[in-house]
């Protein structure tokens, strides 16, 4: 069955990069030693609800598991 | 719609029943570090818990068809049976004080009507650094920065 896949408000969603962009460039410009990519990640992480943070980590963790298996 | 849960229904069931109950527990370890937002990946949730022999903790566990194992020699605690395996029991965090002390540092995250505790970020990584164990170091690093960029989102909310 073909998933419908819903349009992207390219405009909103560039607003949101920049946005996201500015903020990791302000947090990295007072934690220099920091990596980008794992601040990035935990500025997406807290737009998501607690619980769906611990859902994607498990889902991820037991897959990881599953293929060293 | 509600955000989806990590939990099945008898994963769910036995933590509101602990609640229900008051049993004196907290969640540490990585997934406490994922319900703050840090970018980790883990493959169960670790509760501490105050007291293991409180009777009220057995009885949490009978409600849900669910026990508590004691250590031996090869395993280390843990519980089993229905909605269990999920949960990791943690009797000792290294670096920290006792659950008593900590207990004050943790996060509420509200779980339905109720309040699950969480250990905080700066706490988990304090005891990260503590164990330093190969996994740990690995970890380190990844919670130094969530708790930088934690910090900074709660200053900017603060200044709001």
């Amino acid at each position: 069955m073909k998933r419908r896949v819903q349009p992207i408000d390219a405009a909103k969603a560039s607003r949101w990069a920049r946005r996201l962009s500015a903020r990791v460039g302000k947090i990295l410009a007072a934690h220099p030693d920091a990596d980008r990519d794992n601040i990035r990640h935990t500025l997406i992480l807290l737009e998501q609800p607690p619980f769906e943070r611990l859902q994607r980590s498990l889902i991820r963790g037991r897959a990881t598991a599953i293929f060293r298996k | 719609m509600a955000a989806p849960l990590p939990f099945s229904e008898s994963e769910l069931r036995l933590v509101q029943v602990l609640l229900k109950r008051k049993v004196r527990f907290m969640v540490v370890g990585l997934s406490a570090a994922t319900l703050q937002g840090a970018p980790v990946v883990t493959q169960d949730v670790d509760l501490w818990f105050e007291n293991l022999g409180e009777p009220k903790i057995s009885r949490a566990l009978q409600e849900v068809g669910a026990t508590y194992v004691s250590p031996s020699i090869n395993n280390p605690p843990m519980l089993a049976g229905k909605g269990a395996e999920l949960f990791d029991i943690v009797i000792r965090m290294d670096g920290l004080g006792t659950f008593a002390d900590e207990i004050k540092n943790c996060v509420d995250i509200p779980l339905g009507r109720q309040k699950l505790k969480v250990l905080s970020l700066e706490r988990i990584l304090a005891s990260k650094i503590a164990a330093n164990r190969a996994k740990d170091k690995l970890t380190i690093p990844v919670l130094r920065d969530a708790l930088a960029a934690t910090q900074s989102i709660k200053r900017r909310a603060k200044k709001k």
